[in-house]
């Protein structure tokens, strides 16, 4: 499933990142945000989510969140 | 001997890079606040004397490829341009992440030091980090620093110079990997993860887990409420304005304004018996000009103080997230809110901000429509119309930076349409740092160091600008005096473009379109030259200053001879209409493209036309319809129809091509 239906408060791990932007991709990436790697959703709103990913909180909107494909 | 300050976005670069040089370059907490790199030789108490050392700041990078332009400075800085040491600033809140861009630089040569910044955030959160143990396994010495402190800075200083000459041994060696290979690229990267996850397992113990709730997630489901989230940012943006403009900042202008009017009347008296002429040149027009811009400064430097405070606390981000979704709807994204709350204050440092953005046309559209968020040196124009015409009410600025706000939206529209939006998928991620308490202190220095620039702008451009204008009005072009200010050099200079100015002010006056012109070397300008010229109107402005204007207001009104209306509609004009040549460079250089700066010159003019034809005309309609002339108001009609014309035509264009570009692609 996508990030974008994950529940409040539970640790996820990454499964695939569905974009085709290489640069966005990389970015991802450079922050820890891959395949493998545990990513936590720490508040869940109607257009954005905050999430954990290492030791850092970013906000993301819906769409990133569908893009990110979680189990 | 140079030192290269290197790290993460927001790990305290710039506040390290403050810390050793005694600079004051611009510091918040947000990730991506300096896009240039900045140098300055290091205090000398922090070192023994020897070979100078001066410190490079570089923006944030979170790894060696860069993903916007600022990350490319950093890294083609540190490959290119050989700094003697790096010091690699690491967020010791976030070290899992940080040491990714450690591991790339230690693989440069370069001797490295790691300052493990955060420290005392680290205390309070009781995660211990062995230093020893990552310096081993980093092979390189690690010191803990507080860079908002200044602990561990002088050691850190001590191991850069000992360092010099040094060469640097990579603990974890990519080896050769196809960079084309994008495949090979990402394992590469993996194992480096992998590395960085070993150590972090092993020097570092956690109290506190980052993913658990904690009392910054609480306050984040306030500030950034679906329902809550932009009426708490409209109360916040209304009290800086409020406390700047209207409750302290009037209140310690006045006392200024009193010491500078003892001032002028000091020189006043050395130089009475001077010539009548030298006495108007110098006291009035001069002196008296640069008192009406200074006398602005505390308004701006309240501003200055609060937004500086804005910056400090974390609530930036959180402001890009709250807007995001409305940002969407005109093409943009909550990314371009930063550089429009900087603007407030400058926009030279407001369109710089935004160089962060990723996508090309959103970059350049922010920089374009930025300017229309009136900024620091617009206040004074702001206040002088308010005192003067409207009894001082807080309305009008409140109006100014409202239109400026609902501005920003249409243009954004427009120029995705001229631009063509095509609807593509857009991502919005932002870094969430922590939020902490503001330092007064540092907003104290950043109110101080933008407080001097502003007087160090009034006593050289703004001074020089005032005694030009004042020179140019007293002589005719025979170089002698004129009979009549309206017969002097600059009456003949800005009287042809005084005819642009009568449909949205309905009087021919070449001293108003004085003022207009020279507020494009400074917007501050705009209130001396009106100073200046109008006859009489100096005195008014300096002798009772804001506070000032009920007794004077009327007189000032009376001296302009426009109408309020009028007066409303001019003001909107230059607070609309093309920035300050500064402002114009900076949007130079972060559109890169003359198609785009021209297009934002023509649609600022355009704008600020239009924005003030239509109050001038639309307010004269309705509260004095009889003194509304026919003649200009036709002129400017036909003149905002052809604009429409032009934008709709370059619509249709647009269009046409998107249809092309779609029919290929299918």
């Amino acid at each position: 499933m996508s990030l974008a239906e994950a529940l409040e408060g539970k640790d996820y791990i990454i499964e695939e990142i569905l974009t085709d932007d290489e640069e966005l991709n990389a970015f991802l990436f450079s922050l820890g945000c891959y395949s493998g790697e545990s990513i936590t959703v720490v508040a869940k709103r109607k257009k954005n989510l905050t999430v954990s990913i290492k030791d850092a909180r970013y906000n993301i909107d819906i769409q990133l969140a569908s893009a990110i494909i979680v189990r | 001997m140079r030192i290269a300050l290197t790290g993460n976005p927001n790990s305290g670069k710039t506040t390290l890079y403050n810390a050793i040089t005694g600079k004051n370059e611009r510091v918040g907490n947000w990730a991506g606040v300096t896009v240039d790199k900045k140098e300055s030789p290091i205090k000398k108490s922090l070192y023994e004397a020897g070979e100078e050392l001066v410190a490079v700041d570089l923006p944030g990078a979170y790894s060696m490829s860069p993903f916007t332009s600022e990350e490319s400075v950093t890294s083609s800085y540190v490959k290119e341009d050989n700094p003697d040491v790096i010091i690699n600033i690491v967020d010791g809140t976030n070290l899992s992440r940080s040491l990714f861009f450690t591991t790339q630089l230690l693989e440069l040569g370069i001797p490295m030091v790691v300052a493990l910044n955060k420290s005392d955030v680290n205390e309070s959160k009781e995660t211990i980090i062995d230093a020893d143990t990552l310096s081993e396994k980093l092979g390189c010495p690690v010191i803990p620093t507080t860079s908002t402190t200044g602990e561990g800075h002088k050691e850190l200083i001590a191991k850069a110079v000992e360092l010099k000459g040094t060469s640097q041994k990579a603990p974890y060696i990519q080896g050769d990997v196809d960079l084309t290979d994008k495949a090979a690229v990402e394992a590469a990267d993996r194992k480096r993860f992998d590395f960085v996850n070993a150590i972090v397992k092993d020097v570092e113990t956690r109290k506190v887990l980052t993913k658990d709730k904690n009392f910054g997630d609480k306050l984040d489901n306030v500030l950034t409420n679906k329902w809550l989230g932009i009426p708490i940012f409209a109360v916040v943006m209304y009290l800086v304005f409020q406390i700047s403009q209207a409750w302290v900042g009037p209140f310690i202008a006045d006392t200024l304004v009193a010491w500078l009017e003892s001032f002028q009347g000091w020189v006043g008296d050395k130089v009475g018996d001077a010539s009548p002429l030298l006495y108007a040149l110098l006291i009035d027009g001069v002196i008296g000009g640069v008192i009406a811009v200074i006398g602005f400064l505390p308004l701006v430097m309240v501003m200055y103080f609060l937004i500086a405070l804005l910056e400090d606390c974390g609530y930036m981000s959180r402001v890009a997230v709250v807007l995001d979704p409305i940002f969407k709807k005109v093409g943009l994204s909550g990314k371009s809110v930063i550089p429009f709350v900087i603007t407030i204050g400058c926009a030279v440092p407001g369109i710089m901000a935004s160089r962060t953005i990723r996508n090309e046309r959103e970059r350049r559209a922010t920089a374009m429509i930025a300017p229309f968020m009136p900024c620091g040196a617009k206040v004074p124009v702001i206040a002088l119309f308010a005192g003067a015409f409207f009894d001082g009410a807080g309305w009008v600025s409140t109006v100014a930076y409202f239109v400026g706000i609902l501005l920003i939206f249409l243009s954004a529209l427009l120029v995705n349409k001229i631009a063509g939006y095509k609807a593509r998928k857009s991502f919005f991620i932002i870094e969430l740092p922590e939020y902490k308490a503001p330092s007064l202190l540092g907003a104290f220095k950043s109110m101080c160091s933008r407080g001097w620039a502003y007087i160090v702008k009034a006593a050289t451009i703004i001074l020089l600008c005032n005694t030009a204008v004042q020179i140019m009005q007293t002589f005719n072009w025979s170089f002698k005096e004129a009979a009549s200010a309206d017969e002097s050099i600059l009456a003949s200079i800005a009287g042809p473009f005084a005819y642009i100015l009568v449909p949205f002010v309905g009087v021919l006056s070449w001293e108003l379109a004085a003022a207009a012109i020279t507020g494009f070397i400074a917007k501050e300008n705009v209130v001396g030259t009106l100073a200046v010229c109008f006859v009489g109107l100096d005195n008014l402005i300096d002798t009772e200053e804001l506070a000032m204007m009920e007794g004077s207001g009327a007189e000032v009104a009376g001296v302009m001879a426009i109408t309020k209306v009028a007066a409303l509609a001019y003001m909107m004009f230059n607070l609309y209409s093309p920035p300050c040549f500064a402002a114009i460079g900076a949007m130079n250089s972060e559109m890169k493209s003359a198609k785009w700066i021209w297009g934002g010159i023509g649609l600022q003019l355009g704008v600020g036309f239009t924005v003030a034809y239509l109050v001038y005309t639309i307010g004269t309609l309705v509260t004095d319809a009889a003194s509304l002339a026919a003649g200009p108001a036709i002129a400017g009609l036909v003149a905002i129809v052809i604009m429409v014309a032009i934008v709709i035509a370059l619509i249709n264009n647009t269009n046409k091509q998107l249809k092309k570009e779609y029919a290929i692609s299918k």
